[in-house]
């Protein structure tokens, strides 16, 4: 079922349900999760960074993004994203395939 | 004012405060280039951000960087004579949740800049610095409150509306050792 769109566009509705599931992440883990291109998903998080919705770093090579905590909003934001995903039972759950848990260097996958 | 390879921020400010006023438009600065000014240069920002708060068009806006030397890349705008460059980041003008952010005039060479407070710069300092642990930023707040009377009373409560109780005492620590340094 598709949720509704209220930031815009799906995909930029569904990149903040994300946030609001796993926190931090990155494009390449944000395509996979909403199995959409990664082009798409790169747009996607640079119109919710010029809105100021989400914040990115660069940690080494590897920009990560989150909801921008010092949105004046980021509460209410929380709130409503939050009401959304669990009415996203499809992205909850491809989010609760994701691993994320560390994995200690060297250990065999 | 024309903009040259030795304008300071300050300046680069005042001349692009004066286009945009000129085009009735009213844009606040914000973020580490008040921190720059404010801290006396201890704090050193190479990009202007401003607020808008009228709504220009994107055509207008490019129309009249133009007319002072700077041109669009993407969201900035570059000028070849000067390293600092303008940014308009989405408003509203706030700092963390707090929406009463009362801009400041500051004269600079005739004109008159609209800018954050030095409260208000400390604050958004120290928003960076709660939230995201960014101790450069904790350097620039004591910087800025070691230079300028801060409202601390409000500092403190919107500190605790932050969930940042600790960080605030430890900024209040910094600023005592700082001035101590500035002492002796």
């Amino acid at each position: 079922m598709a949720v509704s769109s209220p930031f815009g566009s799906q995909t930029r509705t569904r990149l903040l349900i994300a946030f609001e599931l796993l926190g931090q992440s990155y494009a390449r883990e944000l395509a996979r999760l909403l199995d959409a291109p990664l082009s798409v998903v790169q747009k996607g998080l640079a119109s919710l960074e010029r809105d100021g919705l989400i914040a990115g770093r660069l940690l080494g090579r590897t920009r990560l993004f989150e909801i921008n905590p010092r949105y004046f909003a980021a509460k209410e934001l929380r709130g409503l994203l939050d009401r959304l995903a669990a009415a996203d039972k499809d992205l909850k759950r491809r989010a609760a395939e994701l691993r994320r848990r560390p994995r200690r260097t060297g250990k065999r996958l | 004012m024309k903009i040259t390879a030795r304008s300071s921020l300050k300046k680069v400010a005042a001349v692009v405060s004066h286009a945009l006023s000129g085009a009735g438009i009213r844009a606040v600065l914000t973020g580490g280039a008040c921190a720059t000014i404010y801290s006396g240069g201890a704090y050193q920002s190479e990009d202007l951000d401003l607020i808008l708060q009228s709504s220009p068009t994107q055509k207008e806006l490019d129309r009249v960087m133009a007319g002072i030397g700077f041109v669009r890349r993407q969201d900035s705008y570059h000028h070849p004579d000067t390293r600092f460059f303008v940014e308009f980041p989405r408003g509203p003008l706030s700092i963390g949740s707090d929406l009463s952010v009362k801009p400041a005039e500051m004269p600079i060479g005739g004109v008159s800049v609209l800018l954050l407070s030095p409260t208000d710069s400390c604050r958004d300092r120290l928003a960076a610095y709660y939230h995201w642990k960014d101790r450069q930023s904790l350097k620039a707040a004591v910087a800025v409150a070691t230079r300028h009377h801060i409202d601390l009373d409000r500092t403190r409560s919107w500190s605790a509306r932050e969930g940042a109780t600790q960080g605030f005492d430890e900024f209040i620590e910094e600023v005592r050792k700082a001035r101590a340094r500035r002492r002796r």
